[in-house]
């Protein structure tokens, strides 16, 4: 590739013009390779325009002979179109190998029972696959891909304390319609000292060694009309699903980190927060945007991801 | 060398490209330290610090702006204005445009980059100024456009050199772009907000036909412009091929304006639109390649001059990647692959091959020919060249690499399915996989604008060495007329 010689060995000539001084140019011809290159993408076009949608004509376009797409439409009706890419997709999500075998599995658990569901390892085997995804893409923003939670805001889905009921009745009900988890503020009903009397009174509920007096004290507000704690929390302390209302007899805490806390005085400073500031959380309702047969996945999966009941 | 000295200092207008020259690697610097960061807020998003004014979307165009209007528009400004008078061997038609030109610039930019942090975007990729910032934008190409083909009118010479189409292409179809895209009702007199006067599907459509041919006549005919001045040049040997720039110049202009419809493969675009736009792609890849032949060809007989001169190096490196780019992106364009490169980071890896290894490293090579004949003296180092080389060549290899990697590997797992027929991998798990990726690409960002900050400090000390040397003379002189 020597520009100063043509193949037949004659000298190639600059265009005869210089600029700025020095800045000439070989007139040499266009090399074969990229002439022949350039030709054959000009002729991949064409063959391409033949066979698909290419050209606007008047207020329509060419469709591309020897190249229909036949699938199903909405309505049933076995329907034929020029190639395009919508039709192609319904075709696929019809007839595609993944498409058909995941619909497949998903029909035979959408007619099973739960029980049915969950003695059968190939429907668990299923259920783990899909719903992983579904949980993924919808439940992972708040709850995490491991559905460990977050304390105070996002409920974990991982242990075996359920707030709302573990059986599947009570997890696809949570998932199908929602949940709103409340706790009253009552920083305004009671004054520091009382709020300092209930919280020794919860901390006692789980084993902890609390001043009795002030337990007792505490006990009177929690057990009364005074605070009315016991009509959801109940008389023993240990909740009621209905409300959601949490088991405060355990070592499980769902609003704040009791159990890491250093010594008592932090766990009281951290229980008298809840009472002071009440809960507020919502749990979005699902039946809008997942089917029947998603939920039903959904709430094995879940089911499965902690000690369900 | 013809025209140098004191001689072409009056003969041409060098003030104000060495004023473009200087605001070109400001923005340089900044754009891509701004790139850097939001790079490592991908892969370390604490680093928003809950700050809106700092988060990712709001610093992105602050990057894309500073570094393809910023530095490269700059780096366009001066090298055309360098080239459009020496190869006509004139000045600039007028002074005070070209001044205008160079304030109503930076203006706009450091307006549209204020706006963009404080949350004023119109939403347009790579066209997120608000409107009064366009009509800044429109008076100052207006005259752009002016003082160019006024120039090129004044020649002295009788044939126009190749450099100046391309430049003149890239003024003419900016201008086209620039005000169709923009078309826009503002929300009153005095709101920034704005509605475009497009809406759906022609409203992409309008957006992508301006994306791309930004990406076709800004950052490649303009820098192919740069690339016939100054590669032939450097090499000081005459250009390979009269006829193939002709061929490649009108086929690449002819082309360009098809195929901003691949960037909407698999939308609600009509299917036709999309295989022309794809079809166009492929056609366009050996127009693109003829400018890279035409540069690299110039050297042919001359490869010795890579091995001593470090400009050479950056100039030839720099086609390399064009070719590269240039091959990758109509193979991305075909809808096939666009299904897996679509979305992904891949994208992201592809346009930074093109703007790092094409666009900056041209700039670059370019810049150290041109700014010690601005100040009449020679590079205040050589070595420093080379360690610019090095730190931007291995850069770029890390970035592209590692976008490869994220994209590719994204794009497969969102499209892998298990024994079940179900989707294997969730949205956050292939977010999880990029992690690794993402750091590697900061790090060869932090490569690359160190080698700008290192070719700063260059530029900053042959500056200087310059208006010593000045001063020296100047003394000298004094000395001579006071014996007299």
């Amino acid at each position: 590739m020597n520009q100063e010689k043509t193949k037949s060995g004659g000298a190639v000539q600059t265009t005869g013009h210089a600029w700025d001084g020095d800045i000439q140019e070989f007139n040499n011809p266009l090399p074969t390779w990229w002439l022949w290159s350039f030709y054959a993408t000009v002729v991949f076009a064409v063959v391409y325009w033949i066979f698909y949608p290419a050209w606007p004509v008047a207020d329509s376009f060419t469709k591309g002979v020897m190249n229909t797409i036949t699938f199903v439409d909405g309505e049933g009706n076995e329907k034929t179109t020029h190639w395009n890419t919508r039709s192609l997709l319904l075709k696929d999500l019809q007839e595609g190998k993944s498409a058909v075998l995941s619909r497949e599995y998903t029909d035979k658990v959408a007619a099973a029972s739960y029980s049915e569901i969950l003695g059968d390892a190939e429907m668990m085997a299923f259920t783990r696959s899909m719903a992983n995804g579904i949980f993924g893409d919808n439940c992972a923003p708040c709850h995490g891909t491991g559905g460990a939670g977050v304390m105070g805001l996002f409920p974990n889905l991982a242990d075996d304390d359920w707030l709302w009921g573990g059986s599947v009745d009570a997890i696809e009900t949570t998932i199908r319609d929602g949940r709103y988890g409340f706790m009253p503020a009552f920083r305004e009903t009671f004054d520091d000292a009382q709020l300092d009397d209930i919280a020794s009174y919860v901390l006692s509920l789980s084993g902890h060694k609390v001043d009795a007096a002030a337990s007792a004290r505490g006990r009177d507000i929690f057990q009364t009309d005074a605070g009315g704690c016991h009509y959801c929390h109940t008389s023993t302390g240990t909740g009621l699903k209905s409300q959601g209302a949490a088991n405060l007899t355990d070592s499980v805490w769902t609003i704040v980190a009791v159990e890491s806390a250093p010594d008592l005085a932090a766990k009281k400073a951290l229980v008298k927060g809840v009472i002071a500031n009440g809960v507020q959380r919502t749990m979005p309702h699902w039946s809008e945007r997942l089917s029947p047969a998603q939920i039903k996945l959904l709430t094995v999966y879940v089911h499965e991801l902690g000690g369900g009941q | 060398m013809a025209q140098t000295g004191i001689g072409s200092a009056e003969q041409y207008n060098y003030e104000i490209i060495k004023k473009f020259a200087i605001m070109a690697l400001v923005w340089g610097l900044l754009g891509m330290a701004t790139g850097v960061y939001i790079a490592a807020e991908l892969a370390w998003p604490a680093l928003n610090f809950n700050i809106p004014e700092i988060t990712f979307g709001r610093l992105r165009p602050v990057h894309t702006t500073l570094v393809i209007f910023g530095f490269g528009g700059s780096a366009l400004f001066a090298t055309s204005y360098y080239v459009v008078q020496r190869t006509c061997q004139t000045r600039l038609y007028s002074d005070w445009m070209a001044g205008f030109t160079f304030w109503g610039w930076q203006t706009a930019i450091v307006a549209g980059v204020i706006s963009y942090v404080l949350g004023y975007t119109q939403s347009r990729e790579y066209a997120e100024f608000e409107w009064p910032i366009d009509l800044i934008i429109l008076v100052t190409w207006v005259l752009y456009f002016t003082v160019y083909i006024m120039t090129v009118r004044r020649r002295s010479q009788p044939h126009i050199y190749v450099a100046n189409w391309f430049y003149i292409a890239f003024i003419l179809v900016i201008a086209l772009l620039h005000i169709f895209n923009n078309l826009a009702v503002p929300v009153s007199m005095f709101s920034l907000k704005s509605y475009s006067l497009f809406s759906g599907v022609q409203d992409a459509m309008t957006q992508w036909w301006y994306g791309h041919n930004a990406v076709g006549f800004f950052l490649t005919a303009a820098f192919l412009g740069m690339m016939y001045y100054f590669v032939p040049k450097q090499a000081g040997r005459p250009v390979y091929s009269y006829r193939l720039s002709i061929v490649h110049f009108w086929s690449l202009a002819f082309l360009y304006m098809w195929v901003g419809a691949h960037h909407l493969h698999w939308t609600a675009l009509p299917d036709w639109t999309s295989t022309l736009a794809a079809t166009f792609s492929i056609m366009l890849l050996l127009p693109s390649w003829g400018g890279m032949i035409n540069g690299i060809m110039t050297l042919s007989g001359a490869w010795d001059k890579l091995r001593t001169d470090p400009i050479m190096l950056f100039l030839i490196t720099s086609l390399s990647f064009y070719g590269m780019s240039t091959f990758e992106g109509p193979l991305m364009s075909l809808k096939s692959v666009n299904a897996l490169s679509h979305y992904t980071d891949w994208t992201i890896g592809h346009v930074h091959s093109g703007a790092l290894g094409w666009v900056a490293m041209v700039s670059f090579g370019s810049f150290y020919h041109m700014v010690p004949r601005l100040y009449d003296t020679r590079l205040y180092s050589t070595r420093l060249v080379y360690v610019h080389f090095w730190l931007a060549t291995i850069g770029i290899l890390l970035y592209i690499t590692a976008m490869w990697v994220a994209g590719i590997f994204q794009g497969l797992m969102l499209r892998s399915f298990d024994d079940y027929g179900n989707l294997a991998y969730t949205f956050v798990e292939t977010v999880v996989f990029l992690h690794s990726p993402y750091v590697v690409r900061a790090l060869g960002g932090l490569f690359f604008v160190s080698g700008v900050a290192v070719m700063a400090y260059n530029m900053i000390m042959t500056i200087r060495k310059a208006r010593v040397e000045a001063a020296e003379l100047d003394a000298k002189l004094a000395a001579k007329m006071a014996r007299i």
